[in-house]
């Protein structure tokens, strides 16, 4: 089992790494010159040489993704002498933009980022677990048509559309809900919860609708299992067989799904963000698309990575206790 | 946003099928089973309405007498910080579904245009993907060994990426030239392997099934096994994978544009039409409610055909 | 070939009547019309004897016992009766049925890999079918559950209990749901093809166990089988279906060497006998 882990942690190391040479030789090559970006305007090519040098842009490319390397777990030093600027690590470099620290600019907005991910992510498990249940007990009915129908609504709606719509419906013609505005939760829980709520709901309703249907399915091949014909034949209560006999084999792959696309939200949320004007990570990414501020870009694409492949690793674990199969090896 | 496919597994265990009196050609009784199915009935006609204003996109801007790029000031009011004139968005008999607001051009005609770009696209991504997915997969999944090896660590490397993200700093990255060609490009990166990995699991399920066996005995040459014996097996879950495909890389074409790294301005995109009404919403809702409808109809069609064609091809596979 | 048999044929009593099935016809509803795949089936099973029920798959043997059970897939329909101990079991509803279910009636499946979540431990599924009849605290049933682990002859039975299905053998699991079924002590123990997963000499010992423990037991037993052979070893009375027909009926003995149907008549003839090389001459020729 250690070995596993280790084997694995190995494994995600070295897809780190291929990821982040990816990025920088993407930015290295394919992208406008930076150095001529921060300067500005009003430059002369001395300036522009003082900053590429500064920012050891003059270096081959090996040297820079060192360099950009060992900043992360080391920290690194742009120039020399008085003029020398430190950046701790981990450092992602500095946003050609705001001249902020990308790795302080990240963690500032993380906390809206958490919080959207962690309120959509429970609002998507309770729909879609509870509409696929729902769908595949009552398979053929009407409630099935009902689930099944907003299911495919669900996927098939681009989610700044929903977020545009909702946000159209909800305050400028009904005005339910206020704009949604950057308060913390200290400052005004309520106002707090209603300019969370539209983008909770945008951002779990695709996920929802994918997993209800997913769980719809696991419950109904788990339904058709010998081992549910033995269950009732053994005379348990109905509401027990489907309890303790199908839910855990139908939800357990749901497991693995739920913490690969909760590592993925990065991505899923940065709509979500822009269109709600969150301050969050998200937003952060687009803002620093429109931009081109390529440290920003770089570190959150390292970032988002970076989570994937953890989240993959803990997946697996996981995994590996909820289903004995696995865990036990076999007599 | 719907990124890259990710349920796109496709069941392949074989299900009992009736015997009936006479024996249809599949591809006609699948037809005529599909045609039953009003909802696949509405999707088609959804797809071919769709394609239609795309192909005829330049006869409806010679209708309507107005070209996709040309502004209308008179149908904007200019003192009003150029809100359409007239009720929904403006529509009027010369301009059929309205104006965008700013600059006045006709958004029937941006439509038709924006639903070439977004077919054009998401089709030459699906026949790329297809392709690429079909004989990697097959490759992987028949012969095994080394190529299965590394194959596979590609595919696995690829799927574990944060694929919207990179893809994002990608075509950020990239300079502007041709942005239908570069994105087609991106999603094939992506793509393939949710093609691949099915198609992989179905060969290694044929390679040791019985008609395989026969050929390989009767000494067939391993390639031509491949193309005679185990690529018309896999017809159904192509066409049912590439069907899905679609309406995924349309919603993640429209997707990149609405963040402004897809289609750039002036050329006509449903995502980033519906990202510049973000601005205009509360005053002008029918700039962001027509493509956004448009493109909410195309991916619901493409999916509910893809899920039907499931269905029925996996009962009729196992005939 | 006449595939018509005698309704009702009485099975002679040997001890008191357990089991009554009389004129029971199940019936599938589909696209073109209902369909019956139990059509007018009566037999009887006595305490402590076992009714062999034989036919090819599809000839509705495994409907029967799944009509017994009220455990029908969707859509199914049983009319006729079903009397156990007298009582009729038809018409009851879903939770008097759950009562009879394990506790009066007890059934071991074709495949003993998938008829056990592969989720839980042994242990468990024993331990939850007990609880289910007799209640009680889990300390009792799991000594109930190793000790019908330990009468199924599962070697180390107290520490086997916690190890989940896939960690056994086929011949073991089939032991565990033998041992599910016998830990009610159930009046009539339903086993549907209980061997044909398994190898020729693991049958053999399940075939062995299950002679045992209904030696020890009394119960009455309905052992469905495509194979006639397996038949002739455990079973007093011999059923015989058809395409949801009962085509021959009667004691083991009576059916094998004075075979009434010509479809009962080729089922022997093809099983291979070197013991009565007549046999097979004396099948064909009458």
């Amino acid at each position: 089992m250690a070995i596993t882990i280790l084997r694995r942690l190995l494994a995600a190391v070295g897809v780190l790494l291929l990821i982040s040479l990816f990025t920088f030789m993407i930015f290295f090559w394919l992208s406008p010159d930076p150095a001529v970006q921060i300067c500005g305007k009003t430059c002369t090519p001395e300036r522009i040489d003082q900053i590429r040098s500064q920012l050891g842009l003059d270096l081959p490319f090996w040297q820079q993704y060192w360099q950009f390397l060992s900043g992360i777990f080391t920290g690194r030093t742009y120039g020399e002498g008085a003029a020398a600027i430190t950046c701790a690590a981990p450092c992602l470099g500095f946003s050609f933009q705001t001249n902020e620290s990308v790795t302080d600019m990240i963690v500032a907005r993380m906390p809206v980022s958490v919080t959207l991910a962690v309120g959509a992510a429970a609002l998507w498990l309770l729909a879609g677990i509870g509409g696929g249940l729902l769908s595949a007990v009552k398979q053929g009915t009407g409630w099935d048509r009902a689930v099944m129908t907003t299911a495919l609504a669900g996927i098939s709606l681009p989610n700044y559309f929903v977020a545009l719509l909702l946000q159209y419906l909800l305050v400028v013609q009904l005005r339910w809900l206020p704009f949604p505005q950057s308060v913390t939760f200290t400052e005004d829980p309520l106002l707090w919860f209603q300019s969370y709520l539209m983008p909770w709901l945008v951002l779990a309703f695709g996920y929802a609708a994918m997993y209800s249907r997913i769980v719809r399915t696991n419950v109904i091949d788990t339904l058709g299992q010998n081992f549910m014909r033995t269950a009732k034949a053994k005379g348990l209560d109905a509401p027990v067989v489907l309890r303790r006999h199908a839910l855990r084999p139908s939800l357990t792959p749901v497991v693995t799904l739920f913490g690969m696309d909760f590592a993925g939200l990065l991505g899923g949320a940065l709509i979500t963000e822009t269109v709600f004007g969150l301050n969050g990570v998200g937003k952060l990414t687009a803002d620093s698309i429109a931009k081109n501020d390529q440290p920003v870009i770089m570190g959150v694409t390292l970032l988002a990575a970076a989570l994937v492949v953890v989240a993959n690793i803990l997946v697996d674990v996981t995994y590996t206790y909820l289903d004995p199969r696995v865990r036990v090896k076999s007599a | 946003m719907s990124t890259v496919p990710s349920e796109l597994a496709v069941e392949t265990e074989p299900k009992g099928v009736l015997p009936t009196g006479s024996a249809p050609t599949p591809a006609r009784r699948v037809i005529s089973t599909l045609r039953k199915s009003p909802a696949v009935v509405f999707s088609v006609c959804v797809i071919v309405f769709i394609v239609l204003l795309a192909v005829f996109a330049p006869v409806l801007a010679a209708i309507t007498g107005w070209d996709p790029y040309e502004f209308d000031p008179t149908a904007i009011d200019s003192d009003l910080g150029g809100v359409p004139i007239g009720p929904f968005g403006g529509i009027s008999s010369s301009h059929w579904l309205g104006v965008e607001p700013g600059n006045g051009r006709d958004i029937l005609v941006r439509i038709a245009y924006g639903a070439r770009v977004s077919l054009m696209i998401a089709v030459s991504a699906t026949l790329i993907t297809t392709t690429f997915g079909v004989v990697l997969g097959m490759v992987a999944g028949f012969f095994g060994g080394l190529a299965d090896q590394i194959i596979s660590r590609v595919m696995d490397f690829l799927m574990a990426f944060p694929s919207l993200i990179f893809m994002i700093a990608l075509l950020s990255a990239l300079p502007a030239g041709n942005r239908p060609a570069l994105l087609v490009l991106v999603l094939s990166i992506f793509g393939w392997p949710y093609t691949a990995r099915v198609i992989r699991g179905q060969a290694m399920s044929l390679r040791n099934s019985e008609f395989v066996e026969a050929a390989r005995a009767s000494g067939a040459r391993p390639v031509k096994i491949v193309f005679r014996e185990v690529l018309p097996n896999l017809r159904g879950t192509i066409i049912v994978l590439a069907t899905l495909a679609v309406p995924s890389y349309i919603g993640t074409e429209a997707g990149l544009s609405f963040l402004g790294v897809g289609v750039m301005p002036p050329t006509p995109s449903w995502g980033q039409m519906i990202s510049t009404a973000v601005g205009w919403y509360a005053v002008d809702p029918m700039f962001f409610l027509i493509p956004g409808t448009f493109l909410f109809l195309t991916v619901f069609a493409f999916t509910v055909l893809g899920d039907n064609l499931r269905r029925v091809l996996d009962a009729g596979d196992a005939a | 070939m006449s595939l018509t048999a005698p309704r009702t044929i009485s099975i002679p009593v040997a001890g008191s009547t357990l089991l009554e099935v009389d004129h029971l016809t199940v019936t599938f509803p589909t696209s073109s019309g209902p369909v019956e795949v139990v059509k007018d089936a009566s037999f009887r099973v006595e305490s402590g004897d076992t009714l062999g029920i034989v036919g090819e798959s599809g000839s509705g043997k495994s409907m029967t016992s799944l009509a017994i059970m009220g455990l029908l897939p969707r859509g199914g329909t049983a009319t006729g009766s079903i009397r156990l101990n007298g009582h009729e079991l038809l018409g009851r509803s879903d939770r008097e049925m759950r009562r009879v279910r394990g506790d009066k009636v007890a059934m071991v499946f074709q495949d003993p890999l998938s008829s056990l979540n592969p989720y839980y431990t042994v242990g468990l599924q024993i331990e939850e079918a007990y609880r289910a009849h007799n209640g009680g605290s889990r300390r009792d049933a799991r000594r109930v559950t190793i000790e019908a682990l330990e009468r199924v002859r599962i070697a180390d039975a107290s520490r086997r209990v916690d190890h989940y299905p896939h960690q056994f053998s086929g011949g073991m699991r089939q032991r565990i749901m033998i041992a599910m079924a016998l830990c009610l002590e159930p009046d009539l123990l339903i086993a549907d093809e209980p061997t044909t997963a398994l190898d020729v000499t693991v049958q053999a010992q399940i075939l062995e166990l299950l002679a045992d423990l209904q030696r020890e037991t009394g119960t009455g037993m309905i052992f469905i089988t495509h194979d006639l052979a397996v038949v002739s070893q455990v079973a007093q009375d011999v059923l015989v279906m058809k395409d949801g027909e009962q085509v021959e009926a009667g004691t083991a003995e009576q059916v094998f060497s004075n075979p009434r149907a010509a479809y009962t008549r080729a089922l022997l003839a093809a099983l291979p006998r070197i013991d009565d090389p007549f046999d097979e001459l004396k099948g064909t020729s009458r």
